[in-house]
């Protein structure tokens, strides 16, 4: 798509994301309060606005589709229609089917028309059932021929209207004729042209460039539709054709097809002459199927190698997902505009530091040392401030990842026949945008955890004098320097004996075992651990806590569960505020220079020979205040020269991961400071033990220590044989 | 195409029929990448050793702020290594969206090589691993091996580095 407004569809495709979670956000409110004509009026508008810029783009899929769903809230709007659960729920799949059609246009994805279809059929069922009494009501002459759209007596007429120029001068308005149009019978597939629209800057604010195109069914005939152009027929380019034989419709299916193409990918040559009727679809694909592929003929030329065009072909299945990978990358962040101003003024002090101190640095002499220091100060303070303010423009609030919530909880109890309420709190709470854009599917499957295991049927609750509607509580909150995100239902709880039966079945553990609850409830997040009786589509195909688990701990984070039986679950979530910059620990080994994470250090120690105890010859332990903890020398894990193999002189840091703990051995602390967290996975990939990378006082890389992967190095050996 | 135009566009920065390679030198042997895809070049400066990675990943450097891997082209190839020389040069490449660095002997041209003059990769059956090749080029006397850096350096999945075996070993 190569038009000028390639450069503000991004900003389309934001907005309309924002709008489509109005109208979503509205339509679920709506249910509960269908009254309610200030929300109807607010989706409305969204739709309305999702329209409109979406016609301008020349996005006409979405444009027209958004348009039905508009006639019908339009009616709604006007009371002609109550909102009804069924159209409730009919706007809601709209509402999907318009995300999409919307996410196609973005990615250029294949669309699926056939659901956009029955869709639009269904909007304007529900539209043309409630207008007709409309009509009714405000112009009783014409109510017959709008009931009477279906008689036998119905011809189709085809319309293509191009009004003068000057039609908006005389203050003529092209609206009144359609609204006339429609009380003859039904008007369907009205096209705008708008190809004679000149370029902005030419076009003359008075005159009109638009032209229409349209098919009327009624049981007038011609010339009552003619008077319906009456006032604006002087100058007009009108033409009015009766459609009888199916081929004037292929005709018109044809034309309409090249319309659409300017905008949509154009249909294969086949596909027309299919739907125009000259070749039947039997014969359509036998022709496809002689059709050869380039390479296949250039082999068979011996124009090229099979070897060749494999490589050709791979190359471009390269080029495709790189072209697929940067068209999905794009994002932005709408930021407060106060968080911007704040953010130049910080730098406008910057500057004036700067200028201050290469004035100093130009003429200095010994004696205004002193100055220096203080413009030093003055430049760390400034510095530092302009880093929190700049990160606080990714800070959202976490409201943005519950928005989804609502609509999914009224959906799986529909599906799982069971009554639910949701309640959301904290939604202010603010975090970085990428965790934000993380927690989404864990969050969401721990939702729908809740709601298929953790929820019991109303039946059930009612027996165990618990309210028939089940609750499920969304929370965030902060606590020290992390977020926590608690998902809490009062369901029946965890199966004590389930879980453990389920492990032993598995093979996780051995029946032998006696475990605390603490140690049987992480089983659940073991691959392949479902305890589900009958796999829904809801869950329970055993995938998904696991993964829920892997992805909080990618983002440095931890999973708890809290559960008592009868009266429910919770899971709680532990996330680092921000993914951009962590307080670390610098320490030496040899001559590199490690990050470890503050969060997991508990203490650090010189130790003395005699605490240090070996099992079997090889696996170390420290005893620390009575407690033995495996010891891991970070020069074997990392495979570098220390200074120090003798852990006497070496210096030893407690670190905690995941409730375990573990002494690590570095030959030097070096200090603590705030690190900007590098991604090593942008050039290279994910390495072992190491959380990311950073760059050091002297421009020099570190590697920030993965404290778990360090463990599991010691422990199962390194995972590329050094 | 007469002389003096083709000089002219060779002036001019024109590629004619072919494409422009920069070439490098590991030992005797020249190699060449296609200039469009080098980023940069940048003397060598010392990288910080990635822990249990395969040996020809020589380490990551901060390039203005961000890291970038940098690759032992010596090693890759399985040649032996040698100390490196005021020569000793780091090739920055664009291999898909990653960024990344080569050390090689010496850089020496950016060549002119004409389609006519490339011809496609030498068999060598399995003794010598050439699937990194895209051909070899002529330029007077010389032979360049010209190298095809998205199969040298992705692998087929088109993420992974840490292919163990330096691919001249490979046999």
């Amino acid at each position: 798509m190569s038009n000028d407004f390639a450069q503000f569809q991004d900003a389309f495709f934001d907005e309309a994301a924002e709008h489509l979670a109005v109208v979503e956000e509205g339509l679920l409110e709506l249910e509960q309060h269908p009254e309610d004509l200030d929300l109807l009026n607010k989706i409305f508008r969204s739709a309305h606005s999702i329209k409109g810029t979406a016609g301008m783009f020349g996005f006409n899929a979405v444009a027209q589709f958004t348009h039905k769903m508009e006639t019908l809230l339009d009616l709604l709007r006007n009371g002609q229609k109550a909102v009804s659960p069924s159209i409730a729920d009919l706007l809601l799949k709209s509402t999907d089917c318009l995300k999409t059609l919307i996410e196609s246009v973005k990615t250029g994805a294949a669309v699926d028309e056939e659901t956009a279809r029955r869709l639009t059929t269904e909007l304007a069922a529900a539209s043309a059932s409630d207008s007709q009494p409309a009509v009714a009501g405000s112009t009783n002459k014409v109510a017959p021929a709008g009931s009477a759209a279906n008689c036998s007596g119905d011809r189709t007429y085809v319309i293509a209207w191009t009004p003068p120029e000057w039609l908006f001068q005389r203050g003529l308005d092209p609206l009144q004729t359609f609204k006339e149009l429609k009380n003859l019978g039904s008007l369907t597939e009205v096209t705008l042209d708008m190809s004679r629209l000149p370029e902005l800057a030419d076009i003359d604010s008075e005159k009109c460039y638009l032209s229409w195109g349209m098919q009327l069914t009624t049981d007038k005939d011609q010339t009552v539709i003619e008077s319906a152009f009456e006032f604006v027929r002087e100058d007009s380019a009108l033409s009015i054709q009766l459609v009888e034989n199916k081929g004037a419709q292929a005709q018109s299916l044809i034309t309409e097809t090249s319309a659409s193409a300017e905008t949509e990918s154009p249909k294969p040559l086949g596909e027309i002459l299919v739907e125009s009727g000259v070749v039947s679809r039997e014969t359509l694909d036998q022709a496809l199927a002689q059709q050869k592929r380039v390479g296949q003929i250039l082999v068979e030329q011996k124009a090229a190698t099979p070897q060749q065009v494999e490589q050709a072909l791979q190359k471009q299945r390269q080029q495709e997902s790189a072209a697929q990978a940067k068209k999905t990358d794009t994002t932005s962040i709408r930021v407060d505009t106060a968080k911007i101003d704040k953010l130049i003024n910080l730098v406008g002090e910057l500057v004036i530091t700067q200028s201050m101190l290469s004035d100093l640095g130009s003429r200095f002499e010994m004696r205004q040392l002193p100055v220096l220091l203080e413009r030093m100060v003055e430049l760390e303070r400034n510095t530092r401030e302009i880093q929190e303010r700049v990160m606080s423009i990714r800070m959202l609030p976490i409201g943005t990842a519950f928005a989804r919530f609502p609509r999914l909880v009224r959906d799986l109890s529909a599906k799982a026949g069971k009554k639910i309420q949701l309640v959301l709190s904290g939604e202010e709470t603010e975090l970085d945008k990428t965790v934000i854009e993380s927690i989404g599917d864990p969050l969401t499957h721990l939702v729908r955890n809740s709601a298929d295991h953790g929820l019991e049927p109303p039946e059930e609750r009612l027996d165990n004098n618990k309210p028939e509607v089940g609750t499920i509580r969304l929370n965030a909150f902060h606590e020290g320097g992390t977020i926590c995100i608690t998902v809490e239902d009062d369901g029946r709880g965890l199966n004590r004996d389930k879980i453990l039966a389920k492990a032993i079945k598995q093979g996780l553990i051995s029946e032998s075992e006696k475990l605390t609850d603490d140690q049987i409830w992480p089983l659940v997040f073991k691959p392949g651990f479902s305890t589900a009786e009958k796999i829904t589509d809801i869950s329970g195909r055993g995938v998904g806590m696991d993964v829920v688990k892997r992805n909080i701990e990618n983002l440095g984070g931890t999973v708890s569960i809290k559960t008592r039986k009868g009266y429910g679950t919770t899971f709680t979530l532990k996330l680092p505020l921000t993914l951009a910059i962590i307080d670390g620990m610098t320490v030496r080994v040899g001559k590199e220079t490690y990050i470890i994470p503050l969060l997991s250090i508990l203490e650090s120690i010189q130790p003395k020979a005699e605490l240090i105890k070996t099992v079997v010859g090889k696996g170390e332990l420290i005893n620390v205040r009575g407690t033995y903890i495996p010891m891991v020398r970070l020069y074997e894990v990392f495979a570098s020269e220390p200074e120090y193999t003798d852990p006497k002189e070496a210096i030893l840091l407690i670190l905690e991961t995941e409730g375990e703990r573990v002494a690590v051995m570095v030959d030097e602390i070096l200090g603590q400071q705030q690190v900007v967290i590098k991604s090593m996975e942008q050039n290279f990939r994910k390495v072992e033990g190491v959380a990311g990378a950073t760059i050091l006082g002297d421009g020099r890389v570190g590697f920030i220590v993965d404290v778990r992967g360090v463990l599991e190095i010691a422990r199962h050996g390194h995972p590329v044989a050094a | 195409m007469d002389k003096e135009t083709k000089d002219l566009n060779q002036q001019a920065g024109l590629s004619t029929d072919g494409s422009q390679f920069l070439t490098f030198s590991l030992g005797d042997e020249l190699y060449g990448v296609d200039i469009l895809r080098v980023q940069e070049i940048k003397g060598y400066t010392a990288v910080t050793k990635i822990p249990n990675t395969p040996s020809h990943i020589k380490g990551v450097l901060n390039l203005r702020g961000t890291i970038v891997p940098i690759v032992e082209l010596r090693t890759k190839f399985g040649m032996p290594t040698i100390d490196y020389t005021t020569f000793t040069v780091i090739i920055v490449v664009v291999v898909q969206d990653k960024v990344m660095g080569l050390v090689v002997d010496a850089v020496s041209d950016v060549l002119d090589i004409e389609k006519k003059d490339i011809q496609s990769a030498p068999d060598f059956g399995n003794q010598v691993d050439v699937t990194f090749l895209n051909g070899v080029g002529k330029s007077g006397d010389k032979l360049i091996s010209l190298l095809d850096i998205d199969r040298l350096l992705l692998d087929s999945a088109g993420k992974d580095l840490s292919k163990d075996v330096p691919v001249a070993a490979a046999a």
